[in-house]
């Protein structure tokens, strides 16, 4: 610093100085500063030192502390290893307790079986033995050994072997006694030794005799049932059905033993043993159908009938019969007759539903029995598995698909013959839109599909349905051969009295085509008639089957679903013969009158002067006279055709209406004035065809009316007024394209070409 | 509503014990399950494929084979669009009896209806009907013909999907959405026999076999 500074100058020194001396003193006071803290440093390290000390101590006393939680840990685990020693001596002494508890009552036991068997006592016996037995045999031979080493090695072996050999003797004696109660027939004596098979470990041997000895007695009484079935039968006047009520009294029979003795195997054998049992019932159950089904087939001819039967169908090849054919065919008596089928055809229903219902009885008790026994639940499933494997392979499930196929062929037959039947007897009310085939045939339709629901078989119900779609198909085609000859007023007969029948038609027609004509529109009724009750008859189907099966599994659902949907497939070709007669009858009868009434457009003038159009307004218009025609020709129709396919006549007639009048319109010339007068043609047509029908042809005549509105324009210009976006809201939109505008504009002959063309479209 | 184009139903039929469930099995499921016990009455699967872009649903109705659950299958038969007649190729009897099927064939089923001869069971060594007879049987009564095994998977796809896209085509030129109906029947009646011959590792299926299938379609569109 000081180099840096002039020292040559003696002023410059003193400043120098004055500034050297400041500095010293700045230092020195920054010194003493420092100094002065030195003693609060001192203080702080003392205090450290202090700390320190203490820190010491804390470190051995937790020390301390680590070691008195290992040790209280050493002690809690000794303790808790003697308290699981004091269980295990408590347990032991518990069970040795029940040793010696066993041993007091095998002594009990060993000194009153000699006795009791002895006093004929075979309630205590066995209940002794039972005792005996339910002491774990490996814990008894052990105990004796443990004893033995003591030295009285004789007093537990000896009972063991007094008592086994008591059981040995009991079991003997029981299967002897038991033997004997059933020779002599003694059901008390027969329940009481039932109750002691399970005492003394004989649970399978028990049930099986026990079912032997039902069965025999079941077997009895079986055969005596059938044998008086049919003289019960005449006596309540149910002959009919009187294989159907002795199999329903069979089935009691073998269903009353499952359930009157389910408690009972239940309370002495604890569950899941009642599958032994309707094994058992099942073989002789299998055994005794098959001797009512024998009877049966015998008594009511089964086999010749199915005989019959398929020999019919094989001759006529699958094909409905041509009516013609038919006739010589009803002549043929070997064909069974359906009225003759019917009462046994109820009877295989009712067979058929009580084996049915046997099986669901015999599984829900069978089940539920398996559900409560204590074994493990595959056991269980596997066990379940069993009995539907026994029940679907007895002999009894193989009649009851045989009876049910028996059932199908009849119920087959049944209701094709009766719908020919009905087709052929078909008669015809005057006054009637339908004939009485379309009644009969679905009722008979009705009454098979409900005949299958009785049989409480899927299987069964979907068949039928399958066989009423076929028939039904067949009856189309009987439909339909008279709306293929078509209406039978064609053109010929036409061209002769176009006319003069124009407003009287009909009455010139000979009878046989009048009989012909009514025919056709009949069918055409029966038809559309048809569709209408296929519908109703699904939905009830649909309701019944609900009602029948009201949990079906989801294949079966599906099964039924797609049967019913081939019933819809039936309808839609109903609908489609409709329609195939509703064109018949518009190229017919429509078309050929319709025209020249329409073409009569283009005898009147178009283009009027104020004065032509009073004169015109004053005598017969054109539309009067369309609409006087009309009338009298859809009258002749109201009545005979059904609602439906009235307003399907009035739409093909006004669709062909309008297109025939659009067509003259658009090769005729107007003025303003013929423009107003065919507006006012067109509204009155149009207020005409509303008032026919119950639904709307406003919308067929939409074309017409626009094009009226076209014409009747006062300026080219004024169509603005309608035409554009703006008006889309107000009228309906346009059907017209503006080509066809511009076309119909310049019909009207005071419309000038430059302006159509110039006007925006 | 589903998504699909074309629903088809097609039925098997033949004796008891041919492998009928398991073919149906096979496709519908991918499983063999040996030991099946047998059909009672009908049984029902469905399958949507997919064959030339389009999606089409299969109705397979499997049907029971013993005599007396007939009446029950029989009613079946007339809705069907594709009857699949199966025999067991080791088994003479369930051979012998094709003439009855056929029989009852002609009774209840619709006239047009498809129909396709199965021999199952390929993976069997003890052959008794040979490949030939079964196709010179299928060609004198106008039906196609497969050998399968639903055991080993062989043919079991191939069947179904063929016969989904002959379904197809028929009712393809029946809609009268084709512009030719014969070129139409032609494509078709093809598929059986082009696809032999690309597949002609398959046992049992030579080239020469794929001709004949071909002129057993032809002779179907002749007629």
């Amino acid at each position: 610093m000081i180099s840096s500074m002039d020292t040559n100058e003696a002023n410059n020194m003193q400043s120098d100085l004055v500034k050297i001396q400041d500095e010293e003193e700045a230092i020195n006071s920054n010194l003493e500063n420092l100094l002065s803290k030195q003693s609060i440093l001192d203080s702080k390290m003392n205090a450290i030192c202090y700390f320190l000390g203490a820190l010491n101590t804390v470190s051995t006393d937790s020390k301390k502390l680590s070691s008195q939680i290992s040790h209280t840990s050493d002690l809690a685990e000794s303790v808790s290893a003697k308290v699981r020693s004091v269980d295990m001596a408590r347990s032991r002494a518990s069970e040795c307790q029940k040793r010696v508890h066993d041993l007091i009552d095998l002594q009990l036991c060993s000194q009153g079986v000699l006795n009791a068997i002895e006093e004929e006592d075979y309630e205590k016996g066995s209940a002794l033995i039972g005792r005996f037995l339910s002491i774990d045999q490996n814990v008894l031979r052990r105990t004796a050994g443990d004893v033995g080493s003591n030295g009285s090695v004789t007093s537990v072996s000896d009972a063991v072997h007094t008592l086994e050999k008591a059981t040995e003797k009991m079991r003997k004696l029981v299967v002897i006694r038991f033997d004997e109660a059933v020779n002599k027939d003694d059901l008390a004596s027969v329940e009481r030794f039932l109750k002691l098979f399970p005492l003394l470990g004989m649970h399978q041997d028990g049930i099986e005799k026990f079912g032997k000895y039902i069965c025999m007695k079941l077997a009895v009484k079986c055969e005596k049932e059938l044998r008086s079935s049919l003289d019960i039968a005449k006596a309540e006047n149910r002959l009919s059905v009187a294989f159907a009520d002795t199999l329903t009294t069979l089935l009691e029979n073998f269903a009353r033993v499952i359930e009157v003795n389910k408690p009972i195997i239940e309370t002495y054998y604890g569950s899941g043993y009642l599958i032994i049992l309707a094994t058992l019932l099942q073989n002789e159950c299998d055994l005794e159908v098959k001797n009512v089904i024998l009877e049966f087939n015998k008594n009511r001819r089964i086999a010749d009938l199915i005989q019959q039967i398929n020999e019919y169908n094989r001759s006529m090849g699958g094909n409905m019969p041509s009516l013609i054919q038919f006739q010589k065919q009803s002549l043929n008596t070997d064909k069974p007759q359906p009225k003759d089928l019917d009462a046994l055809i109820l009877e295989l229903t009712i067979m058929h539903s009580r084996v049915e219902l046997y099986f669901r009885f015999l599984k829900r008790k069978v089940k539920s029995d398996i559900e409560a026994s204590d074994k493990d639940a595959n056991e269980k499933e596997q066990q379940i598995q069993r009995l539907s494997t026994i029940l679907n392979n007895s002999d009894l499930s193989r009649k009851m698909q045989e009876i049910l196929s028996t059932y199908l062929l009849f119920e087959r037959h049944f209701m094709e013959e009766s719908v020919y039947k009905a087709i052929i007897l078909d008669t015809f009310e005057v006054g009637q839109q339908c004939s009485s085939m379309v009644d009969d045939v679905f009722y008979i339709l009705r009454k098979c599909i409900r005949r299958s629901l009785t049989t409480q078989s899927v299987n069964g119900l979907c068949a039928v349905i399958n066989n009423t779609a076929s028939c039904l198909c067949n009856f189309i085609s009987a439909l339909k051969i008279p709306l293929k000859n078509g209406y039978p007023s064609g053109y010929t007969d036409l061209a002769y009295s176009a006319i003069q029948s124009a407003v009287q038609h009909g009455k010139l027609q000979s009878s046989d085509s009048e009989k012909a004509r009514s025919n056709f529109i009949n069918r055409l009724n029966n038809a559309d008639m048809s569709t209408e009750f296929l519908e109703t008859l699904w939905e009830t189907v649909e309701q019944d089957i609900k009602n029948t099966f009201p949990s079906l599994s989801v294949t079966e659902q599906r099964i039924v679903d797609s049967c019913i949907a081939e019933l819809r497939n039936v309808r839609d070709t109903l609908k489609a013969c409709v329609n195939f007669g509703m064109t018949q009858l518009r190229s017919s009868a429509i078309k050929p009158r319709l025209n020249p009434w329409i073409d009569q457009f283009f005898n009147y003038s178009h283009i009027l002067s104020e004065e032509e159009l009073a004169d015109y307004e004053a005598g017969e218009t054109f539309i009067q006279t369309l609409i006087v025609q009309l009338d009298a020709f859809l009258s002749q129709f109201k009545n005979v055709l059904t609602p439906r396919n009235f307003d399907a006549f009035v739409s093909i007639l006004t669709s062909d209406t309008t297109s025939r009048l659009e067509r003259a319109i658009k090769k005729s010339s107007f003025n303003r004035l013929g423009g107003l007068i065919l507006d006012q043609q067109i509204r009155a047509l149009s207020s005409y065809l509303t008032g026919v029908t119950s639904w709307s042809v406003r919308d067929k005549m939409t074309r017409l009316t626009q094009i009226a509105t076209i014409l009747n324009l006062e300026k080219v210009e004024e169509l603005s007024d309608y035409w554009g976006p703006d008006n889309e809201n107000e009228s309906p939109s346009w059907r017209l394209t503006p080509q066809e505008v511009r076309t119909l504009l310049a019909l009207r002959i005071d419309f000038r070409i430059d302006d159509i063309k110039r006007i925006k479209l | 509503m589903e998504d699909y184009k074309f629903l088809f139903k097609i039925v098997l039929v033949g004796n008891a014990g041919v492998g009928k469930t398991c073919l149906v099995r096979r496709f519908t499921q991918g499983l063999f399950p040996p030991g099946q016990g047998a059909t009672i009455g009908v049984d029902f699967m469905i399958k949507t494929v997919e064959v030339e872009g389009e999606k089409i649903k299969l109705q397979i109705w499997d049907t029971a084979g013993q005599e007396r659950f007939r009446s029950i299958t029989q009613s079946y038969y007339r809705s069907a669009h594709a009857l699949i007649l199966v025999y067991d190729i080791s088994c003479q009897p369930t051979f012998d009896c094709l003439p009855d099927w056929l029989r009852e064939i002609q009774e209840y089923a619709n006239s047009k209806v498809l129909k396709i001869l199965v021999g199952n069971k390929t993976d069997r060594d003890d052959r008794e009907i040979p490949t030939q007879i079964g196709e010179e049987f299928a060609k004198q009564h106008d039906m196609y013909f497969l050998e399968t095994s639903a055991k080993e998977a062989e043919n079991v796809e191939r069947l179904f999907y063929e016969i989904a896209a002959e379904l197809i085509d028929q009712a393809r030129s029946k809609d009268g959405t084709n512009v030719n109906k014969t070129t139409a029947d032609a494509i078709g009646l093809g598929n059986f026999g082009t696809k032999a011959t690309q597949n002609s590792c398959c046992s049992g299926f030579s080239s020469n076999t794929s001709q004949t299938n071909c002129e057993n379609g032809n002779s179907r569109s002749n007629t």
